[in-house]
């Protein structure tokens, strides 16, 4: 059995693809993570994307590793969980740490 | 094995005839039962003692059952064979039981080995109560569980060594009487003194002398005055009076001397005297303890003999007194008769010679015989006329009565005629002579009869003195003076001696001559004459080269007086006087007499006597003279010739001149009494010279009589036969100490100084094996050791002598060889004594075989050592290791090796080699090995020289023991013994090593199993010390049960005491609690039901009880205590709690209520710990002073892992002594630690990180700190199925977390290889390791060929 984790594309009202994720990623789920992340890379066609980490409650470096050939064009949005990890990734620069979660 | 033998006979096989006779008993009717049954204990004690060769008995079981071997039925057990076999000790010695009984009583109860030397026991072995002696030791033995079951007892008898000392003591104080000279009475006196001392072999002695008047009781010992023993009728004298000794029964009032028993018999044995009736007789009442055996008599004999011998001595004493006085008497007398000498002798001679004269020339005398006594009787008479007339010549010199007559004489013709007399004697010698006298232009005056004398002497001195060369005589004339010369070439006179030279009657000592006759007046005469004709004499001589006299005479008349000179008369030139000088020189010259022929004797006890005599005709005469009185004669010309013959073969006399070539009479005796085979030899001395400093000279010297010539044959044979009488006597005494030294029990040896052995006894020969013949034995005495075989006995051996040659006494006990090779030890004692005799110093030594006594305290201590060892060992192969290094030093050995066969396989091998393995042994040595382990058990084996080996019995099969020896030295006998004696003791301690480790084991099992559970749930720790050692449980508890719920019970309990008693009731008390906290799940129901149990078991009351039950998920705790002391809580923050509520009385002390409980729960990541009393109890204070310093230790600890702070707790709590009570303690801190194992698979990972996650939440740990412990666990997790795996799919991964009040410790453990993080090369991974860094307080990755541990720590915000 994986790792829990399902993914979503949709787009903001501005246009902007948004990758949803919710669950865990880690070395047996960061292949599917892997290609969501492609896929969205795709759809926003050059233009930056959203990855929404907000309702992921555990990532690890096999999740960042993913994370990491997207981005340039990348903006994350992360929970308080998450950030120690992305800080230190070096990632806290195009990471947005919503509140509420 | 065989199987039609009967049952058991193993067990006797190599017994011989004991073991047959063991077999024939009936064991059925013994507490032993039949031998098929009996331990291996009793087996091996039983094969010991029948395979050696030293006495030994043995006694096993209830009643103390008899065994023994062939050598203790031999020595000591006598007529009780076989009856002894196999009956109660007690019985088979009734008679010495008061003795022996306590001794073994002693060796049973303490198990320590008793050792008596020489002890006196009274047996009934032989007939009648015997009085013996034993040295003994008793050496307890033990049955297969090790208790005390018997006795093993290796014996010496004694007897013989302890009585031949006795009796050899009082001869030898019989032999000890410092004063020489002593009347009989003193004698008496003195021997009943020394006979008193030994009330033990002579109750009493009666000593009676036959006297003139009847028989006289003259002395008695251990007797009244007056005792009615003493009445001579008793006694059959008739007997005695023949020589012969008899035993009288006794009876009536008699005394006991030192026995509780008076003699029943005594031994009438005569005081003999040499060729006569006894002197008298000596009664002995005899030791009714002991057989009149041989020895027994031999004694009684010996101190008669040596009475006898003291009054001999006293009497023979009285006798030389009287005699002394007689010769002195008769010395005396022939002082005056030679004072009286005159020219009264001439008138006789004359008419001896005369007729003699006539006879000889008689044509009718074919007798040859007669013709040559007569020729004696001619040369003798003339020699003696000679000597009468040099006397006489000289008495007429001092008296100036000396008429000479000088008249005008041809010098060179008058001493050519003289000197041609002496022709033929001078070249009879071999010798040259020249005579060269050429005519002188005018005659000399002079007396001729005097001027022959002048010529005679000289020339016979020149021939008497030389041996090579010549002779020469010349006259001349120079200067007025006529000269003489008379040279040759003899042995010369030293130049101290020249002043002398014509000193009258001084003779040149030690001079070489051909005879010592000579009165040394001739040279004095020659001068005297020479003066007379107004002449000088001088005298020239080189030592060793020759002599020159010159005789120097005036010419013409007017130095001589005028009366004096006549006309020149008609007579001859040379005068009858001529003869005796020549016939006197030829007697000197060899092949001058006939050999003496050996005439038969003629008597029936002759003696021998050997004859010295330079004077061959004197010769001839003793020896016809001695051999018609039916001696036995050897004749021979000097003293060196006779000193060569007597130490060839001693004769009962020597007859000796004193004055004699080569070697004197007073020399010859000096060298006999200097040599020890010939210091006894009588030496009759035979000398011209008369006067009493002559005759002390020579009694001085050691001689035993002195004779001064004439004398008279019947005064020669009566004094030959006086001496030969008193030499048989006195060699009576030299005979007596020949046989009493014989008769030490003791070798006996006189050395000198250089360490030379002299003398010797028949035990010595006994001993060692060599004999007097070898004697004197130099060192390195063939006894020793040998140098290259065994260095160190040599070693011992060449100190011992210098001991011996450097100290004035001493005693030393040194290894020694017998002549056939075998080792013996001798302890031997010796004492430095100036030899009578000579003044020369030598040692006197005595040693006796204490080869038994040395093996038996080598046994001994042996045995000792090997105990040691075993009680040391608490394994089999700990036991071997220790024994081992102990046999190869008892003897010497290069190294041991022991190797267990336990079947399959090869066998086990230790040694005393560091490391040593069976493989790597070579064939040969895994073939001797193998061969020794075929051989019978317990019987050593040394067939190669270096080796010795032996097979015994092993706990896991046989064992072999293979010695191999430093040296080549032989395994004797003792040896062997002994190596038989320590494999049985050893195989006995390896069955009982054996059988104590698997009660050990047992016995911990055992206590385990009481303790408490084998596997505890996780988050506690638990610590028990009882307070009694060995064991491992004392009367304290702890339990924990995990109930059905999930819930965990714990339990602290302790039992009143300690030890196995209190052990016993806690195990008991556990098991219920447990059952009953598995039935209520409640502490206090718990508790009030184990207060009925309780009541049940005694001991059980008043034990404390802490009960509670836990849950392990919420820390809630419910508890109760049964007057326990309070369990103690430390939060994280460091504030402490006592559980001390749900208190009430002890187990067992009637309730009147039920028993409270109460509840707590226990904070997260608090300590919680249960103890008992003796964690925390001290005498002389307060119990919360040791709960507050117990709270103090778990609060500082409250940081450290479980284990560490159980140690630590522990640790700091025990008092400087250790614990005096049992402990027990039980901690737990909640929650407990979180122990996953899954596989090493991507998958598992979500599910991991839930189980995390909830375990965090229990530990209380804030949100963040939880996210950073997942991410590094999963990163370390991640890595190890990345990499660890990769190979290796299926592996598994292990996770353990604990927490303690501050900080969290993860522990990842996978079985694979992980590669130290290389970012460059690898910049995902590496990101991972990153993230493990910067997320944890400390991470660690420890790499093993096993598998790589990841440790995380993480700090706990408070």
């Amino acid at each position: 059995m994986s790792t829990p984790l399902t993914c979503s594309t949709g787009r903001r009202p501005d246009g902007a693809v948004v990758l949803t994720a919710t669950g865990e990623i880690d070395m047996s789920n960061a292949a599917a993570f892997a290609t969501a992340l492609t896929s969205a890379d795709g759809e926003s066609d050059g233009a930056p994307f959203v990855v929404d980490l907000t309702r992921v409650e555990y990532i690890d470096s096999a999740g960042l590793a993913v994370l990491f050939p997207h981005v340039d064009r990348l903006r994350l949005r992360s929970n308080r969980l998450l950030a120690p990890v992305l800080t230190i990734a070096g990632l806290d620069d195009i990471t947005t740490v919503s509140e509420e979660s | 094995m065989t199987q039609d033998r009967p049952a058991g006979a193993e067990v006797f096989a190599g017994g011989g005839d004991v073991g047959r006779d063991l077999l024939r008993v009936d064991w059925e009717q013994t507490p032993l039962g039949p031998p098929q049954q009996w331990p291996q204990s009793l087996r091996t004690a039983v094969s010991i003692l029948l395979s050696s060769r030293f006495p030994m008995w043995m006694a096993w079981g209830p009643q103390l059952t008899f065994f023994c071997n062939a050598a203790y039925r031999r020595d000591t057990l006598g007529r009780k064979y076989p009856w002894a076999l196999g009956r109660p000790a007690n019985e088979v010695w009734a008679e010495i039981w008061d003795d022996i009984g306590p001794r073994i009583e002693t060796v049973l109860s303490t198990g320590h080995a008793t050792w008596d030397e020489a002890l006196l026991l009274f047996l009934e072995r032989s007939g009648y109560t015997e009085e013996t002696y034993h040295t003994f030791s008793y050496s307890p033995l033990r049955d297969d569980d090790g208790a005390l079951v018997g006795m093993l007892c290796v014996v010496s008898e004694e007897t013989d060594r302890v009585i031949g000392e006795r009796r050899m003591a009082t001869l030898r104080d019989l032999g000890s009487d410092p004063s020489v000279v002593r009347t009989e009475a003193q004698t008496l006196d003195f021997a009943g003194s020394q006979l008193g001392r030994n009330l033990r072999d002579l109750p009493f002695t009666l000593t009676y002398l036959f006297e003139p008047g009847g028989v006289r009781l003259a002395q008695a010992t251990g007797v009244p005055v007056g005792h009615p023993l003493g009445h001579v009728d008793k006694w059959p004298t008739e007997v005695v009076a023949r020589g012969d000794a008899v035993v009288v029964p006794l009876d009536g009032d008699r005394p006991a001397g030192d026995w509780p028993e008076p003699p029943d018999e005594a031994l009438l044995v005569p005081l003999l005297q040499q060729g006569d009736i006894p002197y008298g007789f000596m009664v002995a009442g005899l030791n009714r303890y002991r057989a009149l055996d041989e020895s027994y008599r031999g004694f009684v004999e010996l101190t008669a003999g040596h009475v006898a011998a003291g009054i001999a001595s006293a009497r023979s004493y009285q006798a030389q007194q009287r005699r002394a006085e007689e010769l002195a008497e008769l010395d005396r007398a022939k002082t005056a008769f030679f004072s009286n000498i005159s020219h009264e002798f001439r008138t006789p001679l004359t008419l001896i010679m005369g007729p003699l004269e006539e006879l000889l020339t008689r044509a009718d005398l074919a007798d040859d015989s007669v013709r040559a006594e007569l020729e004696v009787i001619h040369r003798n008479g003339l020699r003696l006329g000679k000597l009468v007339n040099v006397l006489l010549d000289f008495s007429r010199l001092e008296a100036g009565r000396m008429q000479a007559r000088f008249e005008p004489v041809d010098l060179a013709n008058a001493t050519a005629e003289l000197a041609s007399v002496f022709r033929s004697a001078v070249e009879r010698a071999g010798l040259t002579f020249e005579v060269d006298t050429p005519p002188l232009r005018e005659p000399v005056h002079l007396d001729r009869g005097m001027w022959e004398k002048i010529v005679l002497n000289l020339l016979s001195n020149a021939l008497k003195f030389t041996f090579t060369g010549g002779v020469r005589i010349a006259v001349r004339e120079e200067a007025g003076v006529a000269t003489v010369t008379v040279t040759d070439t003899g042995v010369g006179v030293p130049t101290d001696e020249m002043p002398r030279l014509f000193e009258r009657f001084h003779r040149i000592e030690n001079a070489r001559s051909r005879s010592n006759e000579g009165s040394g007046i001739g040279l004095a005469l020659v001068k005297e004459l020479v003066e007379l004709h107004g002449g000088t004499i001088t005298a020239e001589s080189t030592f060793g080269e020759g002599t020159t006299f010159t005789i120097r005479l005036p010419l013409g008349i007017d130095h001589l007086p005028a009366g004096a000179v006549t006309s020149p008369s008609s007579t001859a030139a040379v005068t009858s006087g001529a003869e005796p000088y020549v016939q006197e020189a030829l007697r000197w010259l060899p092949g001058a007499a006939p050999a003496t022929p050996d005439l038969p004797p003629t008597t029936k006890a002759p003696a021998t006597v050997l004859v010295a005599d330079d004077n061959a005709d004197m010769r001839d005469y003793l020896g016809r003279l001695l051999r018609s009185a039916g001696h036995i004669v050897q004749t021979v010309p000097d003293g060196q010739a006779a000193l060569e013959a007597a130490r060839v073969r001693n004769p009962d006399l020597i007859v000796s001149d004193v004055m004699m070539p080569r070697l004197g009479g007073l020399e010859l005796v000096a060298a006999l009494r200097a040599d020890s085979r010939t210091a006894g030899t009588p030496v009759l001395l035979l000398s011209a010279r008369a006067g009493q400093e002559a005759s002390i000279e020579g009694l001085e010297a050691g001689a035993d009589d002195y004779l001064v010539k004439p004398f008279s044959s019947a005064e020669l044979l009566a004094r030959v036969r006086a001496n030969v009488e008193l030499a048989r006597l006195r060699n009576h005494h030299s005979r007596w100490r020949t046989a009493l030294i014989d008769s030490l029990q003791e070798a006996f040896f006189v050395c000198d100084e250089d360490g030379v052995v002299i003398e010797t006894n028949s035990t010595f020969t006994d001993v060692l094996g060599f004999g007097p013949e070898g004697l004197p034995y130099p060192p390195v005495h063939p006894w020793w050791p040998d140098h290259d075989t065994d260095p160190a006995a040599y070693e011992q051996v060449a100190e011992a002598l210098e001991l011996l040659v450097g100290q004035t006494r001493g005693n030393y006990t040194i290894p020694v060889q017998h002549r056939d090779g075998h080792r013996l030890w001798v302890a031997a004692a010796f004492n430095q004594v100036a030899d009578p005799d000579t003044g020369r110093r030598v040692i006197v030594g005595t040693f006796r075989d204490v080869t038994d006594e040395h093996y038996a305290v080598q046994r001994e201590s042996a045995l000792a050592a090997l105990s040691v060892r075993l009680s040391q060992a608490e394994s089999l192969p700990g036991a071997l290791s220790g024994v081992l290094p102990e046999l190869g030093e008892l003897w010497q050995a290069k190294r041991v090796h022991a190797a267990v066969f336990n079947g399959s396989g090869p066998p086990t091998l230790v040694t005393t080699d560091e490391y040593a393995r069976w493989d790597a042994l070579t064939p040969e040595r895994r073939q001797a090995l193998t061969d020794l382990r075929d051989k019978p058990l317990l019987t050593p084996v040394a067939d190669e020289p270096g080796r010795a080996g032996i097979a015994l019995e092993h706990p896991d099969g046989t064992m072999v023991l293979s010695l191999e020896l430093r040296e080549k030295r032989p395994f004797t006998e003792q040896d062997r013994t002994l190596l038989a004696l320590l494999a049985g003791h050893l195989g006995q301690g390896l069955h009982r090593i054996h059988q104590i480790d698997e009660q050990r084991e047992t016995a911990l099992a055992l206590q385990r199993a009481i303790l408490g559970p084998a596997q505890l749930p996780v988050g506690f720790a638990v610590r028990y010390a009882p307070a009694t050692r060995p064991l491992k449980v004392g009367g304290d508890w702890y339990d924990t049960v995990t109930l059905t719920d999930g819930r965990i019970g714990i339990v602290v309990g302790d039992c009143v005491g300690h030890g196995l008693e209190a052990a016993t009731v806690m195990g008991q008390l556990r098991s219920a609690c447990r059952a009953l906290l598995l039935q209520n799940t409640d502490p206090a129901q718990t508790l009030t039901a184990l207060d009925r149990f309780a009541a049940q078991l005694p001991g059980a009351m008043c034990a404390t009880v802490f009960c509670g039950v836990l849950d392990p998920a919420t820390g809630d705790l419910t508890y109760a205590s049964a007057g326990h002391p309070p369990a103690v809580v430390a939060r994280p923050d460091g504030a402490t709690d006592l559980l001390d509520q749900g208190r009430s009385r002890p187990l067992g002390v009637r309730a009147a209520a039920d028993r409270p409980e109460a509840h707590y729960t226990v904070p997260v990541r608090a300590t919680l710990l249960l103890y008992t009393d003796g964690l925390v109890e001290r005498r002389r204070q307060s119990l919360t002073v040791g709960i507050d310093r117990v709270v103090a230790a778990v609060q500082q600890g409250r940081g450290a892992s479980l284990e560490e702070l159980a140690t630590d707790v522990m640790d700091s709590m025990e008092p400087a002594t250790g614990y005096d009570d049992d402990v027990a303690l039980l901690l737990y801190r909640q929650p407990g630690p979180l122990e996953v194992e899954f596989p090493a698979e991507a998958t598992r990972l979500a599910p991991l990180r839930s189980t995390l996650r909830t375990w965090l939440a229990r530990c209380g740990v804030d949100s963040t700190t939880q996210q950073n412990v997942l991410v590094a666990v999963g990163e370390a997790c991640a890595n190890a199925i990345e990499h660890g795996h990769r190979q290796l799919p299926g592996g598994l991964i292990r996770l353990r977390a604990a927490a303690t009040a501050h900080t969290l410790h993860l522990t990842i453990t996978d079985t694979g290889l992980w590669k130290t993080p290389q970012p460059a090369a690898n910049p995902h991974r590496g990101r991972g390791f990153a993230l493990m860094r910067a997320l944890m307080s400390e991470v660690t990755v420890t790499t093993g060929t096993a598998g790589t541990i990841v440790g995380l720590q993480a700090r706990i915000s408070r």
